[in-house]
């Protein structure tokens, strides 16, 4: 994709006002999507996303300029224009390249940009059928198949010079379900590091658009949701997002590095209750937030988070591993050339524990069933963190008796990890987007079923 | 290759490629950004990026590509993938290539000071930040960053009829946001400024005002779960109003994804809500003469004292409705969609003091969090973790955080009580001022 020769004089460009450190990164991607509404497809799409950026460290200070000119002129141009934001520090060498193409576990059978929009079309139409097919309560269903291809190079000073493919796949699907007078909705979006091989075996389109009609319609004749506070029991898959907001983000190197999140300075102390294990794990072959080398040109790792309720790891990028002395990770991760990287969630789960799954809702007295979780935020300084409820069902005297709808559960991370009670055994994860400051990036969540003694449930 | 000879070249390949009409739609942008933390320049960011997108029809039918690639092959993929994606596209109404209107309205030029302030003068805003929250109080000892942004942009609007727009847009940014911690006690504030003058970036007076923010949210507890009597200041508003701006999108209507479907002439909110989009707003972040497919833009009612005027549409949605397109057409990713430009609740004549003493009981709302998730468009649903003050008497009396605030949007239109004179853009087009929204459930502790 660059030519050493040129890579190397524009790194040494880029460091020649005294940068410590210089990176070039280079992307060629092709995002293809096909979407269908009111059963017929109406958009079909193909972009290419083009560009590259160069990065200057000086000491904890970081530069990035960024075009879509990627000719050498544009590159040298970048690194002219990163050298002169620097003011003066050691300087560094331009190490010689070690040439290599990342290690990929996996075999792309089926690389999208070679499979003909109409095939995917037909997939797209599966799952909208299947949807409708539900309850003549569906009034509109949108779904639709999106996948990348992503060609990488990332070079710098300390030799790396790395080339990678990335190609990802998705199937969205969302049902509304009205009876004229209120409107609900219900989604499904599996998603994996595949090509089109993904419906082979893994992604079943009918499943999906039945999956999205069923929580619409459920959700339709739902009542709302109390309000209060109540135990909480979270099923597997997305509502792994729990974690990924009360716990993942506060162990970023991004808020831990200048001491903002609230588990600063905590490796090592009990931060979660002892039945908490928890993985960022970036090795899982095909997985939906698994890299092959991260976007500064780590190879990626899996990290313990959290061992039996105590801190172990927090997830670091190289501008985090310079404020806090510790090695990064392989979690530098960023929505495109658009954006500097930092440290971000790849796979992060919480890991299988020993609870029976009935048991928990039977013991829980009355409470909240959250079946299907939506997305969510959180403030790592003060740990606040949201999410909506996609699907929730009311239990009493330990037994589900209705469903419910409009909730949302909030809390602080720190007081939510220390109130779980109960991990279940079957681990699953699920497909989502993460955003942060280095953009959008594709990181899954995954827990077993959970129950959280007591949580704020957002109700009406 | 300059934009306007891509073009040339673009627009000569998709008519020999076979396609019957076509248009491109490029966009040029120029950024500069900045972040300081503990007192010096963190991050700094530079860019110049250029995109484009085609789209155009064969058969009639329409398909989109688009590329931040400018050489030959670029030309060849975009073609191609018109092509492709026409082939398959099976609505019966389709988008048009408009040849354009005869005459569009005349907007001021916006003027900006960007070329008089040099880097070092844009950082030296950052800094200030920086060092106004130090000064604040003891504390504030921790930042998530000062911020400036500066961007500028150049819209091409192109096709093959020879319709040929440009519009160009400027916009700076500054914002901080300061950790405020007492004890075991944690709050963050934040206060900006948006604008097209960095000379008139006061970096104290925003250091002040997020410091004096965060300091205001120092131990905050959470209320009581109940039914209270709610003001959202002008931001918390502007969040919700901003969530739930899609039920007014026409092609959303006619999809069947918002309740406010062939509701026009209908009350649809309290006599006292006004909501205008008005694209020629003096100064507007969203102010544009023609839309993405060049229509004229004008301005308009869409709730005028209650009443459901019309909803926004581009010419495609109005063709199927039979009206005229209110020109709300908005790309995304090459696709033609419909969005609000300057879009905002009409300010009425009361204070936010006034607000809160007319409602003497209650919740006053400052922030709204997690909007993407917990406001469902699709049902007008919300429940939102949400901070604010306890009001007694008319006045705030202490902070609350950890509480949801849950309703319904459509119903909260029908709620407003009163609203107030602080009409703000916070950052978009989209604005509203301070409101009685009426009673809400707060889920609390």
């Amino acid at each position: 994709m660059l030519d050493q020769n040129i890579a190397a004089e524009v790194l040494a460009r880029a460091v020649s006002t005294g940068g410590d450190f210089g990176e070039i990164f280079l992307e060629d991607r092709v995002n293809h999507s096909v979407s269908m509404k009111s059963g017929k497809i109406d958009t079909v799409q193909s972009g290419r996303i083009h560009g590259a950026g160069v990065r200057v460290f000086e000491g904890t200070r970081a530069i990035y300029v960024f075009t879509n000119n990627t000719s050498r002129e544009g590159l040298m141009d970048c690194a002219s224009k990163a050298a002169a934001a620097v003011r003066g520090g050691k300087g560094c060498q331009v190490l010689p390249f070690r040439v290599n193409h990342a290690e990929r576990p996996e075999e792309i059978r089926l690389l999208p940009t070679e499979v003909k929009a109409a095939l995917k079309a037909e997939k797209v139409r599966a799952a909208e059928a299947a949807a409708r097919a539900v309850s003549p309560e569906i009034v509109q269903v949108q779904s639709g198949f999106s996948d990348s291809v992503q060609d990488v190079l990332i070079c710098n000073t300390e030799g790396a010079f790395v080339t990678d493919r990335r190609v990802w796949s998705r199937l969205r699907v969302a049902a509304v379900a009205s009876d004229g007078k209120e409107n609900q909705s219900g989604s499904d979006g599996p998603g994996a590091a595949m090509g089109f091989e993904l419906f082979d075996s893994l992604v079943d389109p009918e499943a999906s658009g039945r999956s999205a009609a069923t929580q619409a319609v459920t959700m339709l004749h739902a009542d709302k949701c109390p309000a209060g506070v109540f135990p909480v029991v979270i099923d597997s898959g997305f509502g792994g997002v729990i974690f990924h907001e009360a716990c993942g983000h506060s162990l970023e190197a991004t808020s831990v590095a200048y001491g903002i999140s609230e588990f600063s300075g905590k490796l090592g102390q009990q931060i979660a209750s002892p039945c908490v294990t928890a993985v960022d794990d970036g090795t899982m072959v095909n997985e939906w937030g698994s890299l092959h080398v991260d976007d500064e040109g780590m190879p990626t790792t899996s990290l313990t988070l959290i061992k039996d309720g105590i801190l172990t790891n927090y997830m670091i990028d190289k501008l985090g591993s310079r404020r806090m002395n510790m090695p990064p990770t392989g979690s530098g991760r960023r929505e495109s050339y658009a954006w500097a990287p930092t440290s971000r969630m790849r796979n992060t789960f919480i890991a299988p524990g020993t609870d029976d799954e009935d048991e928990m809702i039977a013991t829980m007295g009355e409470g909240l069933y959250a079946k299907r979780l939506g997305g969510g935020s959180v403030n790592p300084a003060t740990g606040e963190f949201n999410f909506a409820v996609a699907e929730g069902y009311w239990v009493k005297d330990g037994r589900i008796v209705r469903p419910v709808r409009g909730a949302s559960l909030i809390g602080r991370g720190s007081q939510v990890l220390m109130r779980i009670d109960r991990v279940g055994r079957d681990m699953k994860m699920s497909a989502g987007v993460c955003g942060s400051i280095s953009g959008s990036i594709y990181a899954n969540v995954g827990q077993p079923m959970i129950r959280v003694s007591a949580l704020t449930v957002g109700g009406r | 290759m300059e934009m306007n000879v891509f073009v040339d070249q673009l627009l000569a390949a998709a008519k020999a490629g076979g396609i019957e009409t076509a248009e491109a739609y490029a966009r040029e942008e120029e950024s500069f950004s900045a972040k300081a933390m503990d007192q010096q320049i963190e991050q700094y960011e530079v860019s110049a990026t250029r995109s484009l997108s085609l789209r155009g029809t064969v058969g009639g039918k329409m398909g989109y590509a688009s590329t931040e690639a400018f050489d030959d092959e670029a030309i060849r993929q975009l073609v191609e993938g018109v092509i492709e994606g026409a082939a398959l596209n099976e609505e019966e109404e389709q988008d048009e290539i408009f040849p354009g209107e005869e005459r569009y309205p005349e907007l001021a030029a916006e003027e900006n000071d960007f070329a008089e302030v040099p880097a070092e003068d844009r950082l030296a805003i950052a800094l200030g930040m920086e060092a106004g929250l130090r000064a604040a109080d003891e504390r504030i000892r921790l930042t998530e960053g000062s911020n400036i942004n500066v961007s500028q942009n150049r819209v091409l609007l192109r096709n093959s009829y020879g319709l040929n727009l440009e519009r160009r847009g400027s916009l700076a940014f500054a914002y901080t946001v300061p950790v405020a911690r007492d004890g075991e006690a944690t709050a963050i504030g934040i206060a900006f400024r948006v604008g097209r003058k960095l000379k008139n970036f006061d970096p104290d007076a925003i250091a002040r005002e997020a410091a004096d923010e965060a300091l205001s949210m120092l131990h905050a507890e959470p209320v009581a779960s109940g039914d209270y009597r709610v003001v959202l200041r002008w931001d918390a508003m502007q969040s919700l109003l901003s969530a739930f701006s899609g039920i007014f999108s026409a092609e959303n209507a006619q999809q069947k994804l918002s309740l406010l479907a062939g509701r026009e002439g209908e009350t649809i909110a309290a006599p006292i809500v006004t909501l205008m989009d008005d694209p020629l707003r003096a100064g507007g972040l969203a102010s544009r003469a023609f839309d993405d497919e060049g229509s004229a833009c004008r301005t308009k009612a869409v709730v005028e004292a209650g009443v459901l005027k019309t909803l926004l549409h581009s010419r495609k949605t109005a063709r199927k409705q039979g009206v005229e397109t209110t020109g709300n057409a908005a790309k995304a990713g090459g696709a033609v969609h419909v969005a609000p430009t300057n879009f905002y609740l009409e300010p009425g004549g009361k204070t936010l003091d006034d607000l809160l003493k007319d409602m003497g009981e209650g919740l006053l709302i400052t922030d709204l969090s997690g909007l993407h998730a917990g406001a469902n468009p699709i049902s007008g649903d919300f429940s939102l973790l949400s901070k604010g003050y306890v009001v007694k008497d008319g006045k705030k009396v202490s902070p609350v955080e950890r509480v949801t605030i849950a309703g319904n949007f459509y119903q909260l239109l029908r709620d407003i009580r009163a609203i107030g004179c602080d009409l703000n853009f916070p950052g978009s087009g989209i604005g509203a001022p301070s409101a009685d929204v009426g009673t809400l459930k707060v889920s609390g502790k």
